[in-house]
């Protein structure tokens, strides 16, 4: 069907039409102007009688345009509907969903925010769409003589001058989208040309300009009948093009954003003993067609995505629309592999390997592509998805991924060490076993209990919490959250994972834990309740930034840019508590890209412990981005990050800035302040 | 094919063994159990024989209740069936006492191949395979890195010292020890585990405990031992000396 349209739009019959409408309009006007008869009036012109002919081609027209709608929408509807049911989807909190939708539908804000300029062009349609709504309707009833604004009533004006304001603003919006799409061209948007977006920009330039032309015309004449043809047709065509374009978005997306996952990059339960993850299209929900039928296909996600930034394979957009071509082919009960090695078609580029193991892998997990879509698509539920799916059945084989789980399996840690090598630590640091005495429990992670780096933050830390008098012990015995095995999708290692932290902690009777981890944070607050309440868990920027009063304020003046790390930013939504900290060790920078906006690290996901990046390094981008600033020192908040930083860094040649974790930058400062209470 | 895969549970690597009471074993109590690791390989070994000739992969496990854990884990990495035979005196019985019961086993089932690890990674005595070997009256082959199906038999590639290896053809039924670090072992899975619940495991009661030829007096941590010898006379005698001790008593020379 699509196929088909494609051809009668490239026969260009439709531009045709709305070309003879438009040329006749344009010349009605322009000869107005010419013999200067042209007299603006502050009330529209209105058609008089229709004639009975012209009733029923409205009517044929109208139902022809229904039937050709409904001819692409009823199979995504259907598809939709008969994909799996989301067990866990609930519509609460409905408070936040609500909120979601106003601002989100109804404010535009995402859109706006994130890209000003065309995203206020965008809002200007769209509340032009709405405003115009109603003019629309009263258009078409007029010819069946039940029109319900009168041209010469009070409200009739006002809203028909309103809508006109409205009107002008889209007119002038759209032809500003149209010169950004075809002319301007940002990369993100692919390298084939849209052109179905032209024929839509244009049919809404019509629909507008043969609006506004009422005005300029007198009531009865034959110009104002032409333009209410104009206008009609073009609504005509408008409709049925909707279900055949990315301006399904109109009909789909205010749904999608009032339905989606309750969380940020929430990872839902597997359903049953027959759920692994997205293997096939019958492992599809509801919630996620609904989602990758409601792209608009505007490249955000993909912009700000650092996989497609360093030459990955992995291109978040194409995720979502290689799951939509699926959908199209194979439908929502076909056991056909989602993921293939082979070519898959892209609506937009060449064939590329889009849905591969290979892609669904190089996600870091960031989460930029889900933050960043204005219309509610989560893309991490997808990709995880997808890995769960490889993972869980044993089809992702992958040299290093295999060395880690077995390194989970069998020593606990996610860096293949001896346990016996975090007692050492522990004994060295003279950290305190937690005995249900202490306020806080310590919790060392992976790199806080084997990095070499990661140890030193701890410490670092452990000395900022003597100086406050804050008492903390750490678990005698501790095993990694999970973090790494839950993002790669495999749900075996995780839930033994967090099955055996849920009891350390209850063993212990911890009450408040502490980490200087923000995948820590993130896993024992929020992905381990799927198996049980763990206790509450703060990350060190919050305590310490809760505690500021008490440290000490550096007067070092030195330069230091902060790196949001996802997990804790776009993850957590803690963004100011690590600034203040940075502030008070010297001049806080920010970096060209930062809070919502921060690039990630490269490490998330499982990525650290996998092999070698294909392309550039994305931690060398970000390096780079945070050396670039002048600052003289990069702060990190995630050790993560920081193990990330160092090595690039240190490849970096001439002079790097140093690289400290925002718990070494208070705690350098530290034993000063001891000595002088001392004196 | 029929492959048997003999396993062995152990104490995890970085348990922190104590002796029992009565000195005689280690105190199992506190302690976690996992896979012998050499145990594994051959598992791996038996699961790439079956992905490559088909067949049928069981496993076996002599042990207390615990054992079950890790047969659950071996049929969920791909082995089709479990036996574990139910023997809560594991340390009293001696390699041979050992030997035979999994030999009992074995030989009810009657496989065209049995693999198991080199040796243990708790008594690393390296003898039940052999000895298991012997009882059934075949052939056998230790320290095996490669294992190839020949129309004949097996051809295999035997670990020697020095870098130097051996290639032995050898008919079938037979039994391989088998090193570590031959083939890349594989994660278990969620599928994998799911699918494990439909497997069968059969219980089988050890048989009783024949007189052991070898038993355990005494088993100890490693104790710490400094000695020192004063070397007295001339600088010439002193170095002769300790030349003499460096090669023969140390032998680091
Ligand atoms: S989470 Fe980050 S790395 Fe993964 S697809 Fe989205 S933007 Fe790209
Ligand atoms: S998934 Fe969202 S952000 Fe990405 S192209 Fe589609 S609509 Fe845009």
């Amino acid at each position: 069907m699509r196929a088909a349209l494609q051809e009668a739009l490239s026969r260009g019959w439709v531009r045709m039409v709305a070309l003879v409408c438009a040329a006749t309009v344009g010349a009605r006007i322009a000869g107005a102007v010419l013999s200067s008869e042209i007299h603006f009036s502050a009330t529209l012109a209105e058609p008089g009688k229709f004639s009975r002919l012209e009733v029923a081609l409205l009517l044929i027209g109208s139902a022809i345009s229904i039937a050709l709608f409904f001819r692409r929408f009823g199979p995504i509807l259907r598809i939709i509907l008969r994909s799996k049911k989301d067990k866990d989807f609930s519509l609460r909190p409905i408070g936040r969903r609500v909120w979601d939708f106003f601002w989100e539908v109804l404010c535009q804000g995402k859109v706006i925010r994130q890209r000003p300029l065309p995203g206020l062009a965008h809002a200007f349609v769209f509340w032009g769409f709405l405003a115009f709504a109603l003019v629309s309707l009263n258009h078409l009833a007029n010819a069946l003589e039940l029109g319900f604004l009168r041209p010469g009533s009070y409200i009739g004006n006002f809203y028909f001058i309103f809508a006109a304001i409205w009107a002008l603003l889209v007119a002038v919006s759209i032809a500003g989208l149209f010169v950004r799409r075809f002319l301007a061209r940002p990369i993100w948007f692919g390298t084939k040309v849209s052109n179905e977006s032209g024929v839509i920009a244009f049919l809404i330039f019509l629909l507008m300009v043969s609006y506004l032309g009422a005005f300029f015309v007198g009531d009865g004449g034959v110009a104002v009948k032409a333009l209410w043809w104009t206008h009609t047709l073009t609504l005509l065509v408008f409709l049925p093009l909707i279900p055949h374009t990315k301006h399904l978005h109109l009909v789909l997306s205010p749904l999608t954003v009032f339905l989606k996952r309750d969380g940020f990059s929430k990872i839902p339960p597997l359903s049953s003993d027959e759920d692994f993850g997205l293997i096939a299209g019958k492992d599809v929900t509801q919630l996620i067609s609904l989602q990758v039928y409601s792209c608009v296909e505007c490249g955000r996600c993909t912009e700000h995505c650092p996989a497609s930034n360093t030459g990955k394979v992995l291109n978040p957009k194409e995720i979502i629309l290689g799951v939509q071509s699926y959908l199209n082919q194979s439908g929502p009960a076909s056991d056909a592999p989602l993921l293939t090695e082979g070519l898959v078609d892209s609506r937009d580029n060449p064939p590329a390997k889009y849905m591969s193991m290979e892609a669904a892998f190089e996600c870091t997990t960031c989460g930029s592509c889900e933050y960043q879509c204005p219309v509610g698509i989560q893309h991490l539920p997808i990709i995880i998805g997808l890995r769960r799916g490889a993972t869980n059945t044993g089809a992702w084989e992958d040299t290093h991924g295999t060395k880690l789980f077995l390194a989970l399996e069998k020593q606990g840690n996610a860096l293949g060490l001896s346990a016996m090598e975090r007692d050492k630590f522990i004994e060295k640091q003279a950290f305190p076993i937690f005995d249900g005495t202490q306020e806080y429990c310590l919790w060392l992670g992976c790199m806080g209990g084997y990095d070499p780096k990661g140890r030193e933050i701890v410490a670092d830390f452990a000395r900022v919490m003597r100086h406050l008098g804050t008492s903390f012990g750490v678990l005698k015995k501790e095993k990694c959250t999970g973090d790494p095995a839950r993002r790669l999708g495999n749900d075996l290692v995780f839930q033994t994972m967090a099955e055996s932290g849920l009891k350390a902690f209850e063993t212990a009777k911890v009450q408040k834990i502490v980490s200087i981890c923000p995948h820590c944070v993130r896993t024992i607050s929020n992905d381990w309740s799927e198996y049980g309440i763990a206790p509450e868990i703060e990350h060190h920027s919050e305590f310490m930034a809760r505690h500021k009063d008490r440290l000490p304020q550096q007067a070092s003046g030195e330069s230091i840019v902060y790196h949001d790390p996802c997990y804790l930013g776009r993850y957590r939504d803690v963004y100011e508590a690590p600034r203040e900290i940075v502030a008070m060790a010297g001049e806080l920078v920010e970096a060209p890209r930062s809070h919502e906006r921060s690039f990630c690290c490269g490490a998330g996901g499982g990525l650290a412990f996998l092999g070698e990046e294909q392309g550039e390094r994305v931690s060398n981008v970000r390096a780079a981005e945070l050396a670039a600033t002048g600052a003289q020192v990069v702060g990190t908040a995630c050790p993560f990050c920081n193990t990330m930083f160092r090595d690039a860094l240190s490849s970096m040649g001439d002079a790097p800035p140093q690289l400290l974790d925002i718990a070494q930058l208070t705690a350098r400062a530290l034993p000063k302040m001891q000595e002088a209470g001392e004196q | 094919m029929k492959i048997l895969v003999a396993i062995k549970q152990v104490p995890e690597r970085d348990a922190q063994i104590g002796i029992a009471a009565d000195g005689r074993w280690i105190d199992e109590s506190d302690l976690n159990y996992t896979i012998n690791e050499p145990d594994a390989y051959a598992l791996e070994e038996a699961l790439q024989l079956k992905e490559k000739n088909g067949g049928e992969v069981v496993v076996m496990c002599a042990g207390p209740e615990r054992a079950a854990s890790t047969l659950r884990e071996a049929l969920a990495k791909g082995a089709d069936r479990a036996i574990h035979i139910e023997a809560e005196d594991l340390g009293e019985r001696d390699t041979l006492g050992v030997a035979q019961v999994l030999a009992d086993a074995a030989r009810d089932e009657a496989p065209d191949l049995i693999l198991t690890g080199l040796q243990s990674e708790d008594l690393g005595l390296g003898q039940t395979g052999v000895v298991l070997a012997e009882l059934l009256g075949i052939p056998h082959a230790t320290i095996i890195m490669q294992v190839e199906k020949t129309d004949t038999g097996l051809r295999v590639k035997r670990e020697l010292e020095d870098g130097w290896f051996q290639h032995v053809e050898m008919p079938l039924p037979a039994l391989l020890t088998i090193q570590s670090g031959g083939n890349k072992l594989r994660y278990a899975t969620l599928m994998g585990i799911k699918k494990a619940k439909t497997k069968e495991t059969k219980t089988v009661q050890a048989a009783a405990t024949a007189s052991p030829s070898i038993t355990l007096e005494r088993v100890y941590l490693p104790e710490k031992q400094k000695k020192t010898e004063m070397l007295t006379g001339t600088p010439d005698e002193v170095a002769t000396k300790l030349v003499e001790k460096l090669k023969f008593e140390v032998r680091v020379i």
